[in-house]
């Protein structure tokens, strides 16, 4: 854990002195790099607010309950702890969100339990799905996403289940 | 739609300011976000100066041709720049470097398969080590919080490794 602390500074710093070392312009480059971040920010603007609203949505009408409950079956069939349901929901929408979700899971059946180990490797090997696909696309016009997203939250589906299964044996 | 319904039926009062908050959020990340971009990008832009991205992107280069059936050198600097930060975890590098790397697949031919391939890649998860986890555990007073990581790393790749064959089936390529 120590060591990792340092990585990013010192690949920073290592940049930094390659550089110059290569003569680049250190202030101008950054400059000019640092000028596409508003226009960027802007341009998914929009994309972030829809899926933050929804996600908003999805929460406060308890219909995320509603449908955990109605996934509980299958995540059971695959052998993920049924308290995981709503993570499972959650995660691909919202990376803080199920951070959140986490944490609750930890205070409540302690950081060293089955779930909250399951938890964490769910949360871990998973990434939010919904949420890259509006950021990513955020440029383009005409999207064919459906298909891609499927295939993104099948297979992050089924080493969900194969991640509990391991948690069983490590 | 469906939340929108219910909440309207259980608590109508509630729905406006429900989807509000989601915007307020949504806001405050993006204010967070253009001064993550901005330290990120100017740092790229330092890797595209001095030669660091054109030498990643000859290293990946046989990696990109297959996976993503690109052959251009700008365009692998940023998949290769996307690919190398999410493994490390480092978001704030990555997001900008996938937004240009879809803009920039999407100009090539074959830009269903290899924006696809892009996507389910990133969507599936590429970072190896998951430090915020493993630092929240150690604060909920875990004794290992460190035994998720072999779970993970092979969760992580596994699913990765099943995106990609399954775009390789289930979407069409024309061969160049």
């Amino acid at each position: 854990m120590n060591i990792s602390i340092y990585i990013f500074p010192v690949l920073i710093l290592l940049l930094m002195l390659f550089a110059a070392f290569k003569k680049v312009k250190l202030y101008d480059s950054f400059a000019l790099g640092a000028k596409g971040a508003f226009p960027l920010a802007v341009r998914i603007f929009p994309y972030l607010v829809t899926i933050f609203v929804l996600t908003e949505l999805f929460e406060v009408s308890g219909f995320s309950d509603f449908l955990s409950a109605f996934i509980s079956p299958l995540l059971k069939l695959c052998g993920i702890p049924v308290e995981l349901s709503k993570l499972m929901l959650i995660k691909p929408f919202s990376g803080s969100g199920s951070l959140a979700l986490l944490s609750e899971l930890y205070s409540k059946y302690g950081a060293d339990s089955y779930i909250a180990r399951c938890g964490s490797v769910i949360y871990g090997s998973s990434e939010t799905i919904f949420y890259v696909a509006a950021v990513y696309f955020a440029k383009i016009e005409d999207k064919k996403l459906l298909a891609p997203i499927i295939i993104s939250l099948v297979a992050s589906f089924i080493y969900s289940a194969f991640g509990c299964f391991l948690c069983l044996l490590i | 739609m469906t939340s929108g319904i219910i909440l309207l039926i259980i608590n109508p009062e509630s729905l406006f300011s429900a989807m509000i908050s989601g915007g307020e959020k949504a806001t405050l990340l993006s204010a967070k976000l253009i001064a993550i971009y901005a330290v990120s990008m100017g740092l790229v832009k330092i890797m595209e100066n001095s030669g660091i991205m054109k030498k990643l992107s000859k290293i990946l280069m046989p990696l990109n041709k297959k996976l993503f059936l690109s052959d251009d050198e700008t365009t692998n600097g940023y998949i290769s720049t996307n690919l190398s930060a999410n493994i490390l975890g480092l978001g704030g590098i990555a997001t900008p470097m996938g937004i240009k790397s879809v803009e920039a697949l999407y100009k090539r031919p074959n830009s269903f398969y290899s924006t696809s391939m892009f996507f389910v890649i990133n969507a599936t998860s590429l970072q190896l080590f998951p430090i915020s986890v493993i630092a929240l555990r150690s604060t909920y007073g875990s004794s290992t919080p460190s035994d998720i990581l072999m779970p993970c790393i092979l969760c992580t790749l596994m699913s990765t490794l099943l995106g990609c064959m399954l775009v390789n089936i289930f979407i069409k390529r024309k061969d160049l």
